[in-house]
Protein backbone atom coordinates (compact mmCIF):
# COMPACT_ATOMS: atom_id res chain seq x y z
CA UNK A 1 0.00 0.00 0.00
CA UNK A 2 2.92 2.35 0.46
CA UNK A 3 3.64 2.76 -3.22
CA UNK A 4 5.29 6.05 -4.21
CA UNK A 5 2.57 6.76 -6.76
CA UNK A 6 -0.05 7.07 -4.00
CA UNK A 7 2.18 9.39 -2.00
CA UNK A 8 2.72 11.59 -5.04
CA UNK A 9 -0.97 11.77 -5.86
CA UNK A 10 -1.96 12.52 -2.28
CA UNK A 11 0.71 15.20 -1.87
CA UNK A 12 -0.21 16.84 -5.17
CA UNK A 13 -3.88 16.90 -4.21
CA UNK A 14 -3.14 18.36 -0.78
CA UNK A 15 -0.82 21.00 -2.26
CA UNK A 16 -3.54 22.06 -4.69
CA UNK A 17 -6.23 22.21 -2.01
CA UNK A 18 -4.10 24.06 0.52
CA UNK A 19 -3.42 26.66 -2.19
CA UNK A 20 -7.12 27.39 -2.56
CA UNK A 21 -8.13 26.99 1.09
CA UNK A 22 -9.26 30.56 1.65
CA UNK A 23 -10.38 30.87 5.26
CA UNK A 24 -8.18 28.03 6.42
CA UNK A 25 -7.72 24.33 5.73
CA UNK A 26 -11.03 23.34 7.41
CA UNK A 27 -12.84 24.90 4.43
CA UNK A 28 -11.43 22.23 2.09
CA UNK A 29 -11.73 19.38 4.58
CA UNK A 30 -14.93 17.97 2.97
CA UNK A 31 -13.12 17.68 -0.36
CA UNK A 32 -10.14 15.95 1.23
CA UNK A 33 -12.53 13.56 2.94
CA UNK A 34 -14.16 12.58 -0.35
CA UNK A 35 -10.77 12.20 -2.03
CA UNK A 36 -9.05 9.95 0.51
CA UNK A 37 -12.07 7.81 1.32
CA UNK A 38 -12.95 7.56 -2.38
CA UNK A 39 -9.45 6.25 -3.08
CA UNK A 40 -9.96 3.57 -0.47
CA UNK A 41 -7.05 4.85 1.63
CA UNK A 42 -9.11 5.63 4.73
CA UNK A 43 -12.46 4.64 6.20
CA UNK A 44 -14.95 7.23 7.41
CA UNK A 45 -14.12 6.13 10.92
CA UNK A 46 -10.39 6.71 10.37
CA UNK A 47 -11.09 10.19 9.07
CA UNK A 48 -13.27 11.10 12.09
CA UNK A 49 -10.68 9.71 14.53
CA UNK A 50 -7.83 11.58 12.86
CA UNK A 51 -9.82 14.81 12.93
CA UNK A 52 -10.73 14.49 16.61
CA UNK A 53 -7.14 13.67 17.50
CA UNK A 54 -5.62 16.55 15.54
CA UNK A 55 -8.16 19.00 16.97
CA UNK A 56 -7.36 17.82 20.46
CA UNK A 57 -3.64 18.45 20.11
CA UNK A 58 -1.94 21.81 20.52
CA UNK A 59 0.11 22.99 17.59
CA UNK A 60 -0.67 23.08 13.90
CA UNK A 61 -3.88 21.02 13.85
CA UNK A 62 -4.50 20.72 10.14
CA UNK A 63 -0.90 19.87 9.30
CA UNK A 64 -1.14 17.13 11.89
CA UNK A 65 -4.41 15.92 10.37
CA UNK A 66 -2.79 15.61 6.95
CA UNK A 67 0.25 13.84 8.38
CA UNK A 68 -2.06 11.23 9.94
CA UNK A 69 -3.71 10.71 6.58
CA UNK A 70 -0.32 10.47 4.85
CA UNK A 71 0.86 7.97 7.44
CA UNK A 72 -2.17 5.79 6.81
CA UNK A 73 -1.53 5.91 3.06
CA UNK A 74 2.21 5.30 3.03
CA UNK A 75 3.81 5.31 6.46
CA UNK A 76 6.32 7.90 7.59
CA UNK A 77 7.30 9.15 4.13
CA UNK A 78 3.61 9.69 3.40
CA UNK A 79 3.21 11.62 6.65
CA UNK A 80 6.10 13.95 5.91
CA UNK A 81 5.10 14.50 2.28
CA UNK A 82 1.51 15.31 3.28
CA UNK A 83 2.54 17.71 6.02
CA UNK A 84 4.86 19.60 3.67
CA UNK A 85 2.29 19.71 0.88
CA UNK A 86 -0.19 21.24 3.30
CA UNK A 87 1.91 24.09 4.65
CA UNK A 88 4.63 24.90 2.11
CA UNK A 89 2.51 26.38 -0.72
CA UNK A 90 0.49 28.70 1.55
CA UNK A 91 3.69 29.76 3.37
CA UNK A 92 5.29 30.81 0.09
CA UNK A 93 2.16 32.76 -0.80
CA UNK A 94 2.01 34.44 2.61
CA UNK A 95 5.61 35.51 2.27
CA UNK A 96 5.24 36.95 -1.24
CA UNK A 97 1.97 38.69 -0.37
CA UNK A 98 3.50 40.26 2.72
CA UNK A 99 6.57 41.43 0.82
CA UNK A 100 4.34 43.09 -1.77
CA UNK A 101 2.18 44.70 0.91
CA UNK A 102 5.23 45.87 2.86
CA UNK A 103 6.76 47.46 -0.24
CA UNK A 104 3.91 49.97 -0.44
CA UNK A 105 3.72 50.52 3.30
CA UNK A 106 3.76 54.32 3.07
CA UNK A 107 1.68 54.69 -0.09
CA UNK A 108 -1.45 56.80 0.52
CA UNK A 109 -3.72 54.14 -0.97
CA UNK A 110 -2.44 51.60 1.48
CA UNK A 111 -3.19 53.80 4.46
CA UNK A 112 -6.79 54.01 3.28
CA UNK A 113 -6.95 50.28 2.51
CA UNK A 114 -5.57 49.56 5.97
CA UNK A 115 -8.19 51.74 7.66
CA UNK A 116 -10.87 49.87 5.73
CA UNK A 117 -9.45 46.40 6.31
CA UNK A 118 -8.64 46.52 10.02
CA UNK A 119 -12.26 46.72 11.25
CA UNK A 120 -13.22 43.81 8.99
CA UNK A 121 -10.35 41.76 10.36
CA UNK A 122 -11.37 42.54 13.94
CA UNK A 123 -14.95 41.52 13.18
CA UNK A 124 -13.78 38.28 11.56
CA UNK A 125 -11.58 37.35 14.53
CA UNK A 126 -14.49 37.90 16.92
CA UNK A 127 -16.66 35.80 14.60
CA UNK A 128 -14.05 33.03 14.56
CA UNK A 129 -14.05 33.00 18.37
CA UNK A 130 -17.83 32.93 18.39
CA UNK A 131 -17.99 29.99 16.00
CA UNK A 132 -15.46 28.16 18.19
CA UNK A 133 -17.47 29.00 21.28
CA UNK A 134 -20.60 27.62 19.66
CA UNK A 135 -19.02 24.16 19.35
CA UNK A 136 -17.13 24.33 22.66
CA UNK A 137 -19.84 25.80 24.87
CA UNK A 138 -22.11 22.82 25.12
CA UNK A 139 -23.20 23.75 28.66
CA UNK A 140 -23.64 27.03 30.46
CA UNK A 141 -20.60 26.51 32.71
CA UNK A 142 -18.56 26.15 29.52
CA UNK A 143 -20.05 29.39 28.21
CA UNK A 144 -19.11 31.03 31.52
CA UNK A 145 -15.53 29.80 31.04
CA UNK A 146 -15.43 31.47 27.61
CA UNK A 147 -16.77 34.70 29.08
CA UNK A 148 -14.25 34.67 31.95
CA UNK A 149 -11.40 33.99 29.52
CA UNK A 150 -12.47 36.91 27.32
CA UNK A 151 -12.85 39.26 30.31
CA UNK A 152 -9.45 38.22 31.69
CA UNK A 153 -7.72 39.07 28.45
CA UNK A 154 -9.56 42.37 28.03
CA UNK A 155 -9.53 43.80 31.54
CA UNK A 156 -6.67 42.24 33.49
CA UNK A 157 -2.97 41.60 33.10
CA UNK A 158 -3.30 38.07 34.41
CA UNK A 159 -1.57 35.44 32.31
CA UNK A 160 -4.37 33.63 30.42
CA UNK A 161 -2.58 30.34 31.09
CA UNK A 162 -4.21 30.42 34.54
CA UNK A 163 -7.63 30.55 32.92
CA UNK A 164 -6.72 27.82 30.44
CA UNK A 165 -5.38 25.63 33.24
CA UNK A 166 -8.46 26.24 35.40
CA UNK A 167 -10.73 25.46 32.47
CA UNK A 168 -8.88 22.22 31.78
CA UNK A 169 -9.23 21.27 35.45
CA UNK A 170 -12.97 21.98 35.47
CA UNK A 171 -13.24 19.83 32.36
CA UNK A 172 -11.30 17.03 34.01
CA UNK A 173 -13.81 16.93 36.84
CA UNK A 174 -16.61 16.72 34.32
CA UNK A 175 -18.10 20.06 35.27
CA UNK A 176 -18.26 21.48 31.75
CA UNK B 1 -5.01 56.12 11.77
CA UNK B 2 -1.61 57.56 12.26
CA UNK B 3 0.79 54.69 12.47
CA UNK B 4 4.47 54.70 13.02
CA UNK B 5 6.36 52.81 10.38
CA UNK B 6 9.57 52.80 12.35
CA UNK B 7 11.73 49.75 11.72
CA UNK B 8 10.99 46.94 14.19
CA UNK B 9 13.31 46.20 17.10
CA UNK B 10 16.18 43.83 16.34
CA UNK B 11 15.26 40.27 17.23
CA UNK B 12 17.34 37.12 16.95
CA UNK B 13 16.18 34.21 14.81
CA UNK B 14 16.31 31.97 17.88
CA UNK B 15 13.85 34.19 19.71
CA UNK B 16 11.47 34.11 16.74
CA UNK B 17 11.70 30.32 16.65
CA UNK B 18 11.14 30.08 20.40
CA UNK B 19 8.20 32.48 20.60
CA UNK B 20 6.34 30.84 17.72
CA UNK B 21 7.01 27.45 19.22
CA UNK B 22 5.22 28.82 22.30
CA UNK B 23 2.35 30.24 20.27
CA UNK B 24 1.94 26.85 18.64
CA UNK B 25 1.99 24.88 21.90
CA UNK B 26 -0.23 27.29 23.83
CA UNK B 27 -2.88 27.68 21.20
CA UNK B 28 -5.34 24.91 20.65
CA UNK B 29 -7.58 26.62 18.14
CA UNK B 30 -7.00 30.20 19.19
CA UNK B 31 -3.52 30.89 17.85
CA UNK B 32 -4.23 34.50 16.97
CA UNK B 33 -4.88 35.34 20.61
CA UNK B 34 -1.50 33.98 21.74
CA UNK B 35 0.40 35.46 18.81
CA UNK B 36 -1.07 38.84 19.75
CA UNK B 37 -0.26 38.45 23.42
CA UNK B 38 3.32 37.45 22.82
CA UNK B 39 4.21 39.76 19.91
CA UNK B 40 2.26 42.87 20.95
CA UNK B 41 1.80 42.74 24.73
CA UNK B 42 4.91 40.96 25.96
CA UNK B 43 7.66 41.49 23.40
CA UNK B 44 6.25 44.74 22.00
CA UNK B 45 7.57 43.95 18.55
CA UNK B 46 4.70 45.89 17.03
CA UNK B 47 1.47 47.71 17.92
CA UNK B 48 -2.19 46.71 17.67
CA UNK B 49 -2.62 48.47 14.33
CA UNK B 50 0.32 46.77 12.67
CA UNK B 51 -0.72 43.40 14.07
CA UNK B 52 -4.20 43.91 12.60
CA UNK B 53 -2.48 44.79 9.34
CA UNK B 54 -0.69 41.44 9.27
CA UNK B 55 -3.83 39.51 10.14
CA UNK B 56 -5.60 41.34 7.29
CA UNK B 57 -3.00 40.20 4.77
CA UNK B 58 -3.30 36.62 6.06
CA UNK B 59 -7.08 36.72 5.92
CA UNK B 60 -6.93 37.10 2.15
CA UNK B 61 -4.60 34.19 1.59
CA UNK B 62 -5.34 30.48 1.53
CA UNK B 63 -3.96 28.10 4.12
CA UNK B 64 -3.72 28.01 7.90
CA UNK B 65 -3.96 31.68 8.91
CA UNK B 66 -1.96 31.37 12.11
CA UNK B 67 1.03 30.06 10.16
CA UNK B 68 0.53 33.08 7.95
CA UNK B 69 0.99 35.27 11.01
CA UNK B 70 4.24 33.44 11.80
CA UNK B 71 5.45 33.93 8.21
CA UNK B 72 4.50 37.63 8.03
CA UNK B 73 5.71 38.54 11.51
CA UNK B 74 8.98 36.71 10.93
CA UNK B 75 9.34 38.51 7.59
CA UNK B 76 8.59 41.86 9.24
CA UNK B 77 11.24 41.33 11.91
CA UNK B 78 14.01 39.61 9.96
CA UNK B 79 13.05 39.09 6.32
CA UNK B 80 13.09 35.66 4.69
CA UNK B 81 15.23 34.11 7.41
CA UNK B 82 12.88 35.44 10.07
CA UNK B 83 9.90 33.97 8.24
CA UNK B 84 11.59 30.57 8.09
CA UNK B 85 12.63 30.69 11.76
CA UNK B 86 9.13 31.62 12.96
CA UNK B 87 7.44 29.02 10.76
CA UNK B 88 9.88 26.31 11.80
CA UNK B 89 9.24 27.19 15.44
CA UNK B 90 5.54 26.92 14.85
CA UNK B 91 5.57 23.64 12.92
CA UNK B 92 8.60 21.43 13.65
CA UNK B 93 8.54 20.44 17.31
CA UNK B 94 4.77 20.59 17.93
CA UNK B 95 4.14 18.73 14.66
CA UNK B 96 6.61 15.96 15.47
CA UNK B 97 5.40 15.63 19.06
CA UNK B 98 1.75 15.67 18.01
CA UNK B 99 2.42 13.02 15.40
CA UNK B 100 4.18 10.78 17.91
CA UNK B 101 1.38 11.17 20.47
CA UNK B 102 -1.17 10.47 17.77
CA UNK B 103 0.58 7.24 16.81
CA UNK B 104 0.59 6.12 20.43
CA UNK B 105 -3.04 7.11 20.77
CA UNK B 106 -4.23 5.18 17.75
CA UNK B 107 -2.58 2.05 19.07
CA UNK B 108 -4.47 2.34 22.32
CA UNK B 109 -7.99 3.50 22.95
CA UNK B 110 -8.58 7.08 23.96
CA UNK B 111 -9.08 8.16 27.56
CA UNK B 112 -12.31 10.13 28.16
CA UNK B 113 -10.53 12.27 30.75
CA UNK B 114 -8.27 13.67 28.04
CA UNK B 115 -11.29 14.65 25.98
CA UNK B 116 -12.91 16.43 28.98
CA UNK B 117 -9.80 18.46 29.69
CA UNK B 118 -9.71 19.52 26.06
CA UNK B 119 -13.37 20.58 26.19
CA UNK B 120 -12.48 23.02 28.98
CA UNK B 121 -9.43 24.32 27.16
CA UNK B 122 -11.26 24.98 23.93
CA UNK B 123 -14.00 26.90 25.78
CA UNK B 124 -11.33 29.19 27.24
CA UNK B 125 -9.57 29.49 23.89
CA UNK B 126 -12.80 30.63 22.24
CA UNK B 127 -13.18 33.41 24.80
CA UNK B 128 -9.57 34.50 24.26
CA UNK B 129 -10.09 34.74 20.53
CA UNK B 130 -13.18 36.95 20.97
CA UNK B 131 -11.22 39.23 23.29
CA UNK B 132 -8.36 39.52 20.80
CA UNK B 133 -10.76 40.57 18.04
CA UNK B 134 -12.14 43.28 20.32
CA UNK B 135 -8.60 44.45 21.07
CA UNK B 136 -7.93 44.82 17.36
CA UNK B 137 -11.07 46.93 17.04
CA UNK B 138 -10.15 49.23 19.90
CA UNK B 139 -8.18 51.80 17.81
CA UNK B 140 -11.31 52.24 15.68
CA UNK B 141 -13.89 52.43 18.46
CA UNK B 142 -14.82 56.07 17.82
CA UNK B 143 -15.39 55.60 14.11
CA UNK B 144 -18.93 54.68 13.26
CA UNK B 145 -18.31 53.22 9.77
CA UNK B 146 -15.52 51.03 11.15
CA UNK B 147 -17.82 49.67 13.86
CA UNK B 148 -20.53 49.08 11.26
CA UNK B 149 -18.24 47.09 8.98
CA UNK B 150 -16.76 45.12 11.86
CA UNK B 151 -20.32 44.18 12.88
CA UNK B 152 -21.23 43.20 9.32
CA UNK B 153 -18.15 40.99 8.98
CA UNK B 154 -18.95 39.40 12.33
CA UNK B 155 -22.61 38.83 11.41
CA UNK B 156 -21.79 37.40 7.98
CA UNK B 157 -19.65 34.64 9.48
CA UNK B 158 -21.05 34.06 12.95
CA UNK B 159 -24.76 34.53 12.23
CA UNK B 160 -25.18 34.17 8.47
CA UNK B 161 -22.57 31.37 8.24
CA UNK B 162 -21.53 32.68 4.84
CA UNK B 163 -18.25 31.61 3.20
CA UNK B 164 -15.30 33.80 4.24
CA UNK B 165 -14.32 34.59 0.66
CA UNK B 166 -17.81 35.91 -0.11
CA UNK B 167 -17.86 38.09 3.01
CA UNK B 168 -14.44 39.50 2.13
CA UNK B 169 -15.26 40.15 -1.52
CA UNK B 170 -18.45 42.06 -0.66
CA UNK B 171 -17.33 44.00 2.41
CA UNK B 172 -13.72 44.88 1.52
CA UNK B 173 -14.47 47.37 -1.30
CA UNK B 174 -17.27 48.97 0.70
CA UNK B 175 -15.22 49.30 3.87
CA UNK B 176 -12.24 50.74 1.99
CA UNK B 177 -14.53 53.18 0.16
CA UNK B 178 -15.96 54.30 3.50
CA UNK B 179 -12.43 54.79 4.87
CA UNK B 180 -11.48 56.81 1.77
CA UNK B 181 -14.52 59.10 2.13
CA UNK B 182 -13.91 59.56 5.86
CA UNK B 183 -10.37 60.65 5.05
CA UNK B 184 -11.36 63.31 2.52
CA UNK B 185 -12.45 66.19 4.83
CA UNK B 186 -9.41 65.76 7.02
CA UNK B 187 -7.12 66.65 4.16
Amino acid sequence: MSDPASVGRLAAHLALLSSISFGGVPTVLPDIHVYVVGNGWLSDRDFADFLAMSQAMPGPNMILMMSFIGWKVAGLSGAIASACATFAPPCAMYFLAYRLWDKFRDAPWQKIARAGLAPLTAGLVVAGGTVMARTADISWPAAAVSAVAAATLLFTRLNPLWVIGGAGLLGAFGIL
Amino acid sequence: MTQSTAPPPRVSLGVLFYEFLRVSLLASGGGIAWAHRIAVDRRQWLGDAEFADIVSVCQFMPGPNVIGIAVCLGARMRGLRGAIAATAGFVLIPGTAGFAIGMLWFHHTGVPLFRNVLAGISAAAAGMMIATGLRLLRPYRRRLPALLFASLAFAGIAIGQLPLLLVLLVLTPLSIAAAAIARQPAR
